[in-house]
């Protein structure tokens, strides 16, 4: 290969994969190449370019813990799945992303390090959530990638969680690839929860075929600079995918979410529903897009967001938007942010209960109508209780 | 624990900045009943709100003291801590909160860190109260005040005073909207808590909840002060003759403000 990129070359990355099939190296080198001569994404209100997660190092490998894998699930370290060799990794790692023209997917490819590889067999039903951890130390910079594919009329629900040592200071350049075969049902549950220094971009992006059903629910917590675009698009007729997103962002956190919905086959069905909490001098940049293509006909696409702030400082800029191509479809949107109710705080506190608390009820209300359409029960519990915790005056 | 004992002193609130309280005495004490009556847009609920320490309301002078402390340096839930209550004439909703858990850390507010109350006896307690107010029990799990009509709402306050056994309760308007039997029904629920340990302030437009609640004191207010004190038979009075008279009668020559 003759293009690399300034700081990073072929040579640095072929002794970051030494121990891996020919196959992989290939891919990165050609990751690498593509992304040579690539301009950073450009963002106006978030400050892409020049974050830590775009410097051209080499990452370190993340720490990944991992729940029971039952029969006919395979669910490993991403770098033991490469070591041991599996088709589906090799049929699926990069296929969403590596055409995507996105620099830093691209920077991703070329240098991701450890991650997660979650594979269940054709018309395996999972019946308890399949678990993982990934987890950053006190390293510069990490680059997991997070494989989950599911085969023909597989069934399962997978809790990731994302979290750091306390206080380091480091960044993530992720990914996350979702790949649903005809009639597959998904439920990926995702806790963000990094250290308040760490500055992450952390794209997913999934495709579902033909019935398919993937439900997202997603938790953003932690970091001080969080960049995270969903892109899920539906293949295949009759799919089906549904965002459920919550963040809360306190401090001088900083939270891009971009949610796109994309449909391609008729008869498909989405949604997207956020409920963001912000407080201190925290800033959400909230982008939600539902794309019906031509011949995409009978899908629905809805979006709904709510932003509740908690201080006068915290800012929200939502941009819902909808691009359709096809008449006989059902779409819309609705999103707004407001402040916390003075008279709310003041019936709540006018029977003995102290301000912070009177948040956090006011909060956990603000949450109830999205965690209802939470199906596990535990995930429920996690983010009310981690939403509580974050509550400050 | 001694008895109850609120002090206002010539207290003075303004609203946006108008001032709408101007020099307001009143002590009410435990096992007492004063009933504040007066034309509407005469101070009585922005005397209650300020009490209460409602955030758009200003004092602007006099103090205010429950059993010796000063209410006016309080926050919000400092004064409902040290026993003050106000049912409120338009309780706020809370949306996706349900009452028993609103209820249960109110409670668990006033109780040790650390010690709150054990969830079967809350509910055990909780239910009582409601059927002792003839309150349908899933008000417990309906969300606070969301989609409660008007009635709903002044039973929903009678039942967090029941809960809540405050020192001095303050009863803003708890019967207007109200048809008669619910009226009664609040005014009963009322007056089987009162005792030697709550004094009770009943700020009303109407004579009529007072068939139902015998007040001790009766308070006329017009124009940002007490101009009138007396027993049960000056509101007897105030029923068969209005609010005229006494203007007259004081010489209160300027017309009623409007209703703020």
């Amino acid at each position: 290969m003759s293009q690399t990129l300034p700081e990073l070359t072929a040579e640095d990355l072929r002794g970051h994969a030494a121990s891996e099939p020919l196959w992989m190296q290939e891919r990165r080198l050609a990751a690498l190449a593509a992304a040579a001569g690539l301009a950073l994404p450009r963002s106006k209100q978030t400050p892409v370019e020049t974050a830590p997660f775009t410097r051209e190092a080499l990452p370190a490998p993340t720490q990944v813990t991992l729940g029971p894998a039952p029969e006919g699930v395979r669910l490993l370290d991403l770098a033991e799945a490469a070591r041991s060799g599996d088709p589906a990794l090799e049929r699926e790692l990069g296929r969403q992303t590596s055409g995507s023209g996105n620099r830093l997917h691209l920077q991703h490819l070329a240098t991701f390090a450890g991650g997660l590889f979650c594979h269940v067999g054709r018309n395996v039903e999972v019946k308890e959530p399949l678990r993982a951890e990934i987890s950053l130390g006190d390293d510069a910079l990490y680059a997991p990638h997070v494989l989950v594919v599911l085969e023909e009329g597989a069934k399962a629900d997978l809790i990731l969680e994302l979290t750091g040592a306390a206080g380091s200071e480091t960044a993530m350049l992720g990914m996350v690839e979702v790949s649903l075969a005809d009639g597959a049902q998904l439920t990926y549950t995702e806790l963000q929860r990094l250290p308040g220094r760490t500055q992450s971009y952390w794209p997913r992006r999934a495709e579902i075929g033909r019935d398919g059903r993937l439900h997202w629910i997603l938790a953003d917590i932690g970091g001080r600079l969080a960049v995270a675009d969903t892109r899920t698009t539906l293949r295949g007729p009759g799919g089906e995918a549904q965002v459920l997103a919550t963040f809360f962002g306190g401090r001088r956190q900083h939270f891009d979410m971009n949610h796109v919905m994309v449909h391609e086959g008729h008869h498909t069905r989405s949604d997207i529903e956020a409920r963001g909490v912000l407080q201190g001098r925290a800033r959400a940049v909230y982008n939600a897009n539902s794309v019906i293509r031509k011949n995409a006909k009978g899908a629905s696409g809805w979006q709904h967001e709510h932003t509740l702030m908690l201080s006068e400082q915290a800012r929200a800029d939502l941009i819902p938007e909808l691009e359709i191509a096809e008449w006989d479809v059902s779409a819309g949107h609705a999103a707004s942010a407001g402040p916390v109710d003075p008279l709310q705080l003041y019936y709540l506190e006018s029977r003995g209960i102290d301000p912070v608390e009177a948040r956090r009820l006011i909060v956990a209300g603000f949450l109830a109508s999205l965690l209802t359409d939470i199906p596990i029960a535990e995930v429920r519990e996690r983010i009310a209780q981690i939403f509580q915790e974050k509550v400050e005056l | 624990m001694a008895r109850p004992e609120l002090i206002i002193e010539g207290l003075r609130v303004g609203v946006e900045g108008r001032e709408i309280v101007k020099g307001l005495d009143l002590t009410v004490r435990g096992g007492e009943v004063h009933a504040v009556m007066g034309p509407n847009g005469t101070g009585k609920s922005t005397m209650a709100s300020a009490l209460m320490g409602h955030p758009s309301y200003a004092v602007l002078g006099g103090s205010v003291t429950l059993d010796g402390r000063d209410v006016l340096q309080m926050a919000v839930n400092e004064r409902a801590r040290a026993g003050l209550f106000l049912a409120m004439q338009y309780p706020a909703e809370i949306p996706g909160v349900s009452n028993a858990n609103f209820l249960r850390t109110a409670l668990n507010a006033r109780r040790a860190e650390g010690e709150p109350i054990p969830v079967m006896q809350f509910h055990r307690e909780f239910k009582a109260k409601m059927e002792s107010l003839q309150i349908d029990p899933v008000f417990a799990e309906r969300y606070v005040n969301e989609g409660f009509s008007g009635g709903e709402k002044k039973r929903n306050e009678i039942l967090q005073m029941a809960v809540l056994q405050p020192r001095i309760a303050i009863l803003d308007e708890i019967d207007s909207g109200l048809d008669i039997d619910a009226v009664k029904l609040v005014a009963h629920g009322v007056s089987d808590m009162i005792s030697e340990d709550m004094g009770v302030l009943i700020i009303t437009h109407y004579q009529r909840i007072l068939n139902y609640i015998t007040p001790t004191n009766v308070h006329v207010m017009m124009q940002g002060r007490i101009v009138r004190s007396g027993g049960p038979e000056l509101a007897q009075q105030l029923e068969a003759r209005g609010y005229e008279w006494l203007r007259e009668e004081l010489g209160l020559q300027e017309p009623l403000e409007q209703e703020a």
